[in-house]
């Protein structure tokens, strides 16, 4: 559904990505693993419109989105949870989650339904529905980020290291959400990490960037087992 | 001194710190939502003042509500057209000097603008908001108690705007978190114009109202845009409510200044006010932190 094909991104006069190509089909999840600094996040923002594309093209569902500005990919479906979580700090937990379906006209009684099901997923958040998002631990802000992106029934979702500065704990409540999502309302998911065994485990096919180049993809199970990703990523 | 004098003072002091809470506001609009400040915010003020006083209803012989309403339209494209030639260009320079300078000049042109439109010298509308109202003892000029009526239904009506409305709600979202707020899908280009528009129209406002205060002229809103941002420094700034505490006091205790030292000393009131302020409290008397 998603195809991205041989796309050149610059900052400035910097190359960042290099006809790097990646497709996404249906109810899957695909991870795209890296360094820092290979170009991860450039990708996710470049699908999304934020980074520009000078060559290659993007399309989403048949329709062409190549540099679409990034407020209209929403109403294409898709949504991007970004690194560093993103939470409106003023506003309530619960006004978040309806900023979240900005791009949705629903009905009060939908809303509603929305929230619950994102307080399902994460009951913390329902405990605190009514506490600014700013005074929550890094841990819920993420949930809330994540809800908030589920608020608009989106066609795609794409989460940025979700797993960022979170404890192990909560690291693994943050990827069974993220399961749970894809397998609940069959949404497909890119899910870009650091933790690159975590996100190779959950997910069914892996993209590896390597200094903005795509150097390794295929099912994730048979890059686990491959000895070279096991020595770069895995720790041996 | 008796009762009545005192709460005459302190209601005429009301009107005019709801005045500098307008112009407060009118400026926290665009400081929220862009981050930076307006420093041609008066020269809109004068321009509001001008288009109704000179244009619409000297020149063209309007009645007053429609003439207001032409002042507050012809200032609501003003304003979205200020916002797409000067803030949104240059909001995202490498420097914010480059907006801050933009507004500067634009503040010239506007004040030039109006010397080749309208003349150099001051003029006024003969009776327009003059009289009294008299509640015992005590006397209300009309003008005020316009002043405090529509300042008080404008505070409303922007309330009920950003918290019930999707686009004033987008606002809030653009003012905490641009990036995010481009992520739930708000165009964040034209929601900045749509708010220095609404900020051209609270200036148009107050250009009609302090029409009646002092007359129409190249100079009359110097001193009320710099006790505007006053009141924003002593309320808490960039907070609506310590726009309208911070204005208020201001010009209730510039009034009552008149009492204890001469008259011609009480534009000092709200700088030395400010400068304390500044000094001991500087997030202001309703300490919202930022």
């Amino acid at each position: 559904m998603l195809k991205v094909s041989d796309i050149n991104v610059f900052y400035g006069k910097v190359q960042a990505l290099f006809d790097v190509s990646m497709e996404v089909g249906e109810n899957e999840i695909v991870s795209v693993i890296g360094a820092n600094g290979a170009g991860k996040t450039t990708l996710m923002k470049s699908i999304i419109g934020i980074n520009k594309t000078q060559t290659g093209g993007i399309e989403f569902n048949g329709k062409n989105i190549t540099n679409q500005k990034p407020h209209i990919s929403i109403y294409d479906g898709i949504v991007y949870v970004p690194e560093g979580r993103e939470v409106f700090p003023e506003m309530s937990v619960e006004i978040n989650l309806e900023m979240g379906a900005f791009s949705k006209k629903y009905s009060s009684a939908q809303m509603q339904e929305h929230k619950e099901e994102v307080y399902q997923l994460f009951p913390r958040l329902k405990e605190r529905a009514k506490q600014k998002a700013g005074t929550l631990s890094g841990g819920e802000q993420q949930m809330l980020a994540i809800g908030r992106g589920m608020m608009s029934d989106p066609a795609l979702i794409l989460f940025d290291e979700p797993s960022l500065g979170l404890a192990p704990v909560i690291v693994d409540e943050m990827f069974d959400a993220i399961v749970e999502i894809n397998k609940l309302k069959n949404t497909p998911v890119i899910i870009v990490e650091q933790n690159a065994f975590m996100a190779m485990s959950i997910s069914n096919r892996t993209y590896v960037l390597e200094n903005g180049k795509i150097s390794h993809s295929g099912l994730s199970s048979e890059l686990l087992e491959s000895p070279e990703i096991k020595k770069a990523y895995l720790g041996g | 001194m008796s009762f009545a004098m005192i709460m005459q003072l302190i209601i005429s002091g009301i009107a005019l710190g709801f005045i500098y809470s307008m112009v407060s506001i009118e400026y926290t609009l665009i400081f929220n939502s862009t981050g930076l400040l307006n420093f041609s915010h008066d020269k809109l003020i004068m321009l509001g003042a001008y288009a109704f006083a000179g244009q619409f209803v000297l020149r063209m012989g309007c009645g007053y509500v429609v003439a207001t309403i032409a002042t507050v339209l012809s200032m609501f494209i003003t304003g979205i057209l200020i916002a797409k030639g000067i803030f949104n260009p240059l909001r995202n320079m490498a420097s914010p000097i480059f907006a801050v300078i933009g507004t500067v000049i634009m503040g010239r042109i506007i004040k030039e603008l109006c010397r080749i439109i309208w003349g150099a010298t001051a003029f006024n509308i003969p009776g327009f908001m003059k009289g009294t109202f008299k509640f015992g003892s005590i006397v209300i000029t009309r003008a005020n108690t316009y002043i405090i009526i529509v300042a008080v239904l404008l505070v409303i009506a922007l309330q009920l705007y950003f918290n019930h409305t999707k686009s004033g709600k987008a606002m809030h979202c653009v003012q905490q978190n641009k990036t995010a707020a481009t992520l739930m899908g708000i165009n964040v280009s034209q929601n900045i114009n749509i708010t220095i528009g609404i900020s051209a129209v609270v200036c148009s406002i107050i250009g009609i109202l302090v029409i009646s205060l002092f007359s129409v002229s190249l100079t009359m809103t110097n001193m009320i845009g710099i006790k505007g941002f006053a009141a924003g420094v002593i309320g808490g700034f960039g907070y609506f409510p310590g726009c309208i505490v911070g204005g208020v006091l201001i010009g209730i205790l510039e009034n009552l200044s008149t009492l204890v030292i001469p008259s011609i000393y009480k534009d000092c009131v709200a700088f030395v006010l400010m400068i304390v302020f500044l000094l001991v409290q500087p997030k202001g008397i309703l300490g919202h932190k930022k």
